[in-house]
């Protein structure tokens, strides 16, 4: 049995051509209504909304785990391709111009959120994956602040006993001063965020800075220090991007749930007063 | 002269049974089975009396109780030495009466009704439901429990049955070679019987001729044909020409059958250590003497590479080697050492079907004929081809299968695997999972990785269930449909045995609760009442594993290491 993960191009494709066809045939739809003096935005509107309402079904998908409803990976698929139509049917119901009067512009501003923060959303969680793969450790995120408090009671652990076993201070009076700042919490967030090295630089400088004022025997305790500060570089380095493909989703789902319940009004106040 | 003192076997530093005295064992040296021994055939380390004492112990059973049920896998086998017991032949006794969970699929509505029907509080359990717990009673030993069948008449009546009485032997072939036992044997009456571990009954067959031709005889008769005739490679014989190969056949055990008690010290040793620990089945160059077959758990295949040693895939119950080997070798061809090494992973029980044998009954029926020649085609070289495929791979190409050959992963039938490159670490796996199960989820989404692999904290419903040994109400057991390994939670009594047992730590135990969401305490010592719990597939549920369906992202695969083959999606959607 070959393991094949994800869809076949042939397949993605073909789910963008249907996606594409409902477009042109929507188009065409419009351009006939012009023609004979109707009004065109009745038909993209329609469309749009089934459109907006398939891509917010998503979210209760996620809700029915236990239902037979097709593998959410489709669902994923299907809600990408859904998201860039929803766009292409926005500009032609708007006339690419956005709307007239405030409701519309609103609803314009919270369409564009939610659409851009889904691209972006959907270009990170296809980077960051290999990103964090390649940190060579993994760790659950909720239990990266216990880990953190993990490696820093080590680290003084090991300080505390290279004092009491070799009598100077040094080592502990450098922590004090500096090196704890570093393993109080994730530090170097958006350092780690754009892939910089920051932090390893920081560790490494501090470390360099004390080395020459300690003895053999201290030196061995710092080179454990700095394993620990490497083990928390990686940690922190899950923590940024971690972070990242979390917090997209809190811009998202709301503004998704702001533009239905604003499109459900938007069709009330349409149907009730052009109808 | 120097004296020899050697060490007495590690094992019996935790005794079998914690009261056995010194009379028990005077007691047990004048019953005919056991004062027929020759004790001076036993060395000194690992004395008669000493075996009496350590890997055996007195048990008690009350008229019903089931001593063994029919599907459960023991390491342990009985000698009557008082008493009556019945063996149901023939229909076998329902799920229900050994504890066992029926699994009904929810319907539509049922699996929609979950959306309001879930409880806030997770582990909810109704509490009227537990009744089972009637079928189970405390025994005199501490911490031991039986389960009882209720209506011993009826069950007389309708079910074809033997009996055993004093003397008789019985659960030695499960013991031995790790299988599920056969049928249910109960007490008719109270019963007093000798519990025999594995080991000690090993060390029976290896030092006592009589045990051994006994135990011998009773495996030829019920078991080898049986799996001689279920290989592909003697589907042909007919009855007379394969009890003449199964006369002929060897078995050896290589390995340990508690593996899974090392697994873990394993784990801290250096990598490809464990290899050169392993019990070595064939070696590579040497020149094979038949065909060897795996009746039991796993062998290693591996070949010589620079300084070290390669693994190239792993041979499980069912498959054999050696024929291409031989076959060349018959035929004239010089030079036909074994390709490989084989050693035993773990533990592993063998078949040796001797060259003179093959080549009589095998062999001359390849060459006979056209028929016989296209079937050797098929046959071995199909073999060989694919064993010369694994050496011609790439160190990286076998990377994946030769680390979940040292993680014992390949022991997984569905091993959750996931691919850390797709997967963006989002959780809906794990709500899913809690959706599906209590509002608890069944898995961890965390275990150790391989690249970009994860094999997760789930159950991967092994091969080879460890977890099963020695569960007392049979609540943990392989379901009858599907080979899936699943606890009944009503008759899991929270021993925590299987969670004990099971190597990969996949087994959870939790407090349940009542309604109103307090814990269930156990009225006679107040403490919480535990379940153990696990991945079952979602076996009542009726869109499958619910965590593969769930991932957005298709990172999610429950998988066999060696019917798998693994191949990203270069399209990374
Ligand atoms: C170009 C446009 C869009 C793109 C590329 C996009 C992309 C995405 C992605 C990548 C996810 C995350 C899926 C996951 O990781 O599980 C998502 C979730 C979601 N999106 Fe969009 N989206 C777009 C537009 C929209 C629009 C217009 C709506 C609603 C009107 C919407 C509603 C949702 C909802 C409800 C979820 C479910 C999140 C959850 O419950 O976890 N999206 N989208
Ligand atoms: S509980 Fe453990 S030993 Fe038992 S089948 Fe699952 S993974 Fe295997
Ligand atoms: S659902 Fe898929 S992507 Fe999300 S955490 Fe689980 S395996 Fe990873």
């Amino acid at each position: 049995m070959k393991i094949q993960q994800g869809f076949s191009l042939v397949r993605i494709w073909r789910y963008v051509g249907l996606a594409s066809l409902l477009f042109l045939v929507t188009w065409q739809w419009t351009i006939q209504i012009d023609r004979s003096l109707g009004v065109s935005a009745f038909a993209s509107g329609w469309v749009l909304f089934g459109v907006l309402a398939f891509l917010s079904l998503f979210s209760i998908r996620k809700r029915l785990p236990f239902m037979p409803l097709a593998p959410s990976a489709i669902w994923f698929m299907l809600h990408t391709i859904g998201g860039f139509l929803a766009l292409f049917l926005f500009w032609l119901h708007t006339d690419a111009l956005g709307s007239k009067g405030f409701y519309g512009q609103v609803l314009t501003v919270l369409f564009y959120i939610t659409s851009i923060s889904g691209v972006i959303g959907l270009f990170m969680e296809k980077v960051i994956p290999r990103q964090l793969t390649c940190s060579g450790v993994e760790i659950i995120y909720e239990r990266i602040p216990a880990e953190i408090a993990g490696i820093r009671e080590e680290v003084e652990s090991l300080i505390l006993k290279c004092t009491e076993e070799i009598g100077t201070s040094t080592l502990a009076e450098h922590y004090l001063e500096t090196l704890s700042w570093y393993f109080q919490k994730p530090r170097f967030f958006l350092n780690n965020v754009f892939g910089g090295h920051l932090s390893q630089h920081w560790v490494r400088q501090q470390c360099m800075i004390l080395e020459r004022f300690l003895s053999e025997k201290e030196r061995e305790y710092l080179d454990k220090v700095y394993m620990l500060a490497e083990k928390k570089r990686k940690i922190d380095f899950h923590y940024a991007l971690q972070s990242l493909l979390k917090t997209w989703l809190l811009v998202h789902i709301p503004m998704a749930a702001a533009v239905t319940a604003m499109v459900i009004w938007h069709l009330i106040l349409i149907m009730v007063f052009f109808v | 002269m120097a004296i020899t003192t050697q060490e007495r076997p590690q094992r019996w530093d935790q005794p079998f049974g914690l009261f056995m005295t010194d009379q028990d064992v005077d007691r047990l040296l004048t019953i005919p089975e056991i004062s027929a021994i020759e004790e001076n055939k036993f060395p000194a380390h690992c004395s008669l009396k000493g075996i009496l004492k350590n890997d055996a112990r007195i048990v008690k059973y009350s008229a019903g109780d089931i001593v063994i049920r029919e599907g459960d896998y023991g390491n342990s086998a009985f000698l009557v030495l008082d008493g009556s017991l019945k063996v149901v032949l023939f229909p076998g006794l329902p799920g229900e009466m050994l504890g066992r969970r029926t699994i009904r699929k929810k319907t539509l509505w049922q699996a929609f009704k979950q959306l309001w029907t879930q409880r806030k509080t997770p582990e909810v359990r109704d509490v009227k439901s537990q009744n089972q717990y009637s079928l189970v009673r405390a025994t005199e030993a501490l911490g031991t429990s039986h389960v009882f069948l209720q209506d011993v008449p009826a069950i007389l009546d309708r079910n074809k049955t033997a009996s055993l009485g004093k003397g008789a032997l019985f659960g030695e072939l499960a013991a031995l070679g790790r299988t599920p036992r056969t049928s249910t044997i109960f007490a008719e009456t109270d019963t007093e019987l000798l519990e025999i571990r594995w080991q000690g009954l090993r060390e029976f067959r290896k030092y006592d001729q009589g045990w051994r031709r006994l135990i011998d005889q009773r495996y030829r008769a019920n078991a080898l044909n049986a799996h001689l005739r279920a290989t592909s490679i003697f589907s042909h014989l007919n009855d007379e020409d394969l009890q003449e190969v199964a006369d002929a056949t060897l078995f050896e055990t290589y390995g340990k059958f508690d593996w899974h008690l090392t697994y873990n010290k394993l784990q801290t040793q250096e990598k490809n250590l464990g290899i050169k620990d392993e019990p070595i089945i064939a070696q590579q160059g040497d020149y094979s003497d038949g065909i060897l077959l795996v009746r039991t758990g796993f062998a290693r295949v591996s070949i010589d590479r620079g300084n070290g040693q390669q693994t190239l895939t792993y041979l499980g119950t069912g498959d054999f080697y050696g024929a291409d080997e031989i076959f060349r070798a018959w035929q004239g061809d010089s030079n036909v050492g074994l390709r490989v090494t084989i050693t035993a992973l773990g533990y592993a029980e063998m078949l040796r079907v001797p060259s003179k044998i093959v080549e009589k009954h095998l062999f001359a029926y390849w060459s006979s004929g056209r028929e016989g020649f296209r079937k050797r085609s098929l046959q071995s070289s199909v073999e060989s081809r694919r064993m010369q495929d694994f050496i011609d791979r790439t160190l990286t190409d076998g990377a994946l299968l030769e680390w979940a050959v040292e993680e014992r992963f390949v022991n997984g039938t569905q091993a959750m695997l996931i691919n850390m490159d797709r997967c963006v670490r989002c959780d809906d796996c794990v709500r899913a999972c809690s959706a599906a199960h209590d509002g608890n989820p069944r898995f961890i989404r965390h275990g150790k990785t391989f690249e970009n692999w994860m094999v997760a904290n789930a159950c991967m419903h092994c091969a080879d269930p460890v977890c099963m040994i020695g569960c007392p109400t049979g609540a943990i057991h392989r379901s009858m449909s599907g080979g899936m390994v699943i606890i009944n939670d009503d008759t899991c009594i929270g021993c925590e045995t299987c969670a004990n047992s099971c190597p990969y730590s996949n087994i959870r135990m939790v407090s349940i609760r009542d309604d109103v969401g307090n814990f269930i305490t156990d009225p006679q010592n107040q403490k919480p009442i535990l379940k153990a719990t696990k991945c079952d597939l979602c076996a009542d549920q009726i869109s499958g594993p619910a965590c593969v369906f769930a991932c957005p992202h298709d990172a999610m695969r429950r998988v066999d290491f060696r019917e798998t083959e693994l191949d990203e999606n270069t399209t990374g959607f």
